[in-house]
Parts: C-alpha cells; sequence; structure tokens
C-alpha cells in the first residue's frame, strides 16, 4: 500500500466503539469486517448434558439457549481446538433460572452477561445440567461470532461551496455516519443526521473521502473491541502467510 | 415460549434487557420506545424482538 495507514477512534467504549481508517483499500475493509464475523474463534456452550429437566421446554430447546449465551473468551493460544470448559448449572423452582447461575470451572471463561433468563421454573420443576464450552468460529455457528453488526461506511468530506438563494425553501439533507469538516471528524448524531441544521442558508457538497472507512464495531462481551479488532488483523495476516507458503517454489 | 436470547438478524444479545423492557413497558405504562432507548437497544432487528415477544411458559405450565 503506497498511502499512508491510520486509525483514529471517533467513539470508543468496551463493546461499541467506532474509528476511522485511513489509506485502505475497500477490499481490505471488507476483509477486516469479514473476519471480525467469522475468523475470531470465540468460547461457547457446545454440548449439555442434562441431568434434571422438569420445565416446560424441551432438552434441545435448553441447550440452544445455553449455546447461544456470550462466554468471556481467554486470551489467544490459551485453549486449544478440542479443550473444554465445562460449565453447571442447576436451579430448583419456583425461580428463573438465569445465565448468571453458570457455574464455571475456569476462571476465564465466565457468562459475560449475567441477567440472561434460560428459563422460568414453576414450582417442583428443576434444571440441573453439565454443558461444555469449545472455542469455534463464527462461520460455523452464530453463537461463536463475537462481532455484532459490524459494518462500515465511508468518510464523507462536506464542503461549503456557497449561500442558497434568498427565497429558497430549505430541504434536509441526510447523511448518517462520520463527516470531516475542515479534518474535524464529527458524527452526524451531532446534528441530527441533517446537514441543513448545522449548514442553515449554505448550499454544501458531500464526497466521499477516497480510502477512508469509519467503521463500527460491537462485541457481544466475549472480549472488548479492541480485542476483536486485532485478532481480526491477525488472521487475515496468518491466512496471507499461510498462503505465501503455500505458493512458494 | 422464552425470550429469545439473541437477536436473529444481528446477533446482539438481548434477552438480557426483557425483563425491565416487560416490567415497565408491558406491565408498567411507560412508552415502549423511550423504554428501549435507554436499555441501549437501538436498531429495529433488536427492537422487535421484544416489542413482540410474549411469554408464554404461564400459559403451557399446567400442560405439563
Amino acid at each position: 500500500m503506497t498511502e499512508e495507514y491510520d486509525v483514529e477512534f471517533v467513539e470508543r467504549g468496551e463493546r461499541e466503539a467506532r474509528f476511522l481508517v485511513r489509506g485502505v483499500t475497500p477490499g481490505f475493509a471488507n476483509g477486516i469486517r469479514r473476519a471480525m464475523l467469522a475468523d475470531v474463534p470465540t468460547m461457547a456452550i457446545d454440548t449439555v448434558r442434562f441431568v434434571e429437566n422438569s420445565s416446560v421446554m424441551f432438552d434441545e430447546q435448553l441447550a440452544l439457549r445455553l449455546g447461544l449465551v456470550p462466554l468471556t473468551t481467554p486470551p489467544e493460544g490459551e485453549f486449544g481446538e478440542d479443550e473444554t470448559v465445562t460449565l453447571s448449572i442447576d436451579v430448583e423452582g419456583p425461580a428463573t433460572a438465569y445465565s448468571g447461575d453458570l457455574v464455571s470451572n475456569d476462571e476465564l471463561v465466565q457468562p459475560a452477561d449475567q441477567n440472561v433468563p434460560i428459563i422460568d421454573l414453576k414450582d417442583d420443576q428443576r434444571l440441573e445440567a453439565e454443558a461444555d464450552a469449545v472455542v469455534d468460529y463464527g462461520k460455523d455457528h452464530a453463537k461463536h461470532q463475537g462481532g455484532v453488526a459490524v459494518g462500515y461506511r465511508h468518510l464523507q468530506q462536506v464542503e461549503v461551496v456557497g449561500d442558497l438563494p434568498e427565497f429558497e425553501d430549505e430541504e434536509s439533507r441526510i447523511v448518517r455516519g462520520v463527516i470531516e469538516d475542515n479534518g474535524e471528524l464529527v458524527p452526524t448524531s451531532e446534528f441530527d443526521h441533517d446537514l441543513s441544521n448545522r449548514y442553515p442558508g449554505k448550499e454544501v457538497e458531500v464526497e466521499d473521502v477516497p480510502n477512508a472507512f469509519v467503521f463500527h464495531v460491537e462485541t457481544d462481551g466475549s472480549f472488548s473491541v479492541e480485542e476483536l479488532v486485532t485478532r481480526a488483523a491477525d488472521s487475515i495476516e496468518s491466512r496471507a502467510t499461510e498462503l505465501e507458503d503455500a505458493v512458494q517454489l | 415460549m422464552m425470550v429469545p436470547v439473541r437477536c436473529f438478524t444481528c446477533g446482539n444479545v438481548v434477552a438480557e434487557h426483557w425483563e425491565e423492557f416487560d416490567e415497565r413497558a408491558n406491565e408498567g405504562d411507560e412508552d415502549p420506545e423511550k423504554v428501549l432507548d435507554e436499555l441501549g437497544v437501538e436498531r429495529y432487528c433488536c427492537r422487535r424482538m421484544l416489542v413482540s415477544h410474549r411469554d408464554l411458559v404461564d400459559v403451557v405450565s399446567p400442560y405439563q
């Protein structure tokens, strides 16, 4: 890549972030997006052994619900492909079984959200089960998908080109994402996504900035946004290296 | 029956907000739109998961 590569955060949180990447091709931006969705492995419950289930839902339904609960994923390399972590749950009605009732045998792997209701138990109903969590990829099952609603937009540049004619009605001009105004990054939510609020009485031109993308990334709680993006980039790198080795003479 | 754990479309975990949403918007008389905004359920795919959900555990439990 000839252009200089640069990353700048617009909003930054533990589970949600927005950042600007400059100097990447559209293909690479999409590659990162796809890697975040499908190629970053996360921990999720895969096998459940029921000891007792007298609730109103079938074993299979509960197993699906348990699988969808996000678990915190340990640092890379901590767990191999076939290693499992066992979590157990034992709740007696009348009560609701929550994801927080899952007891893990590994400190690194815990339910990321404590308040996900698994099943509502009535009098004399009981749920006792043991579950095995494994590391797998988002392309194999959505429960292993660490990134949620990952997407990107072009960074848009707004330029004032003149004044509107004096008696012309002002029309709203909707843009979404992040705009650049004299080098300053402004999320469109600041002016209700309407350019006529920010530049009243002005004629403006909106243009895509070439090779600059604003990513919006959310995670399900398995890891932080930072971790997700780094691991996605690492996965692209390792696959590129693999390809290079494979085609070498 | 029970509220879906994740949004069908985007995969966001919505179930953790269900009990508060149910209490405030269904049982209570708050505006569902405001409750969802406060809970941070932003996208309409996730919002429909909560708005259109009906708990059926109480309905089927007598027929165990």
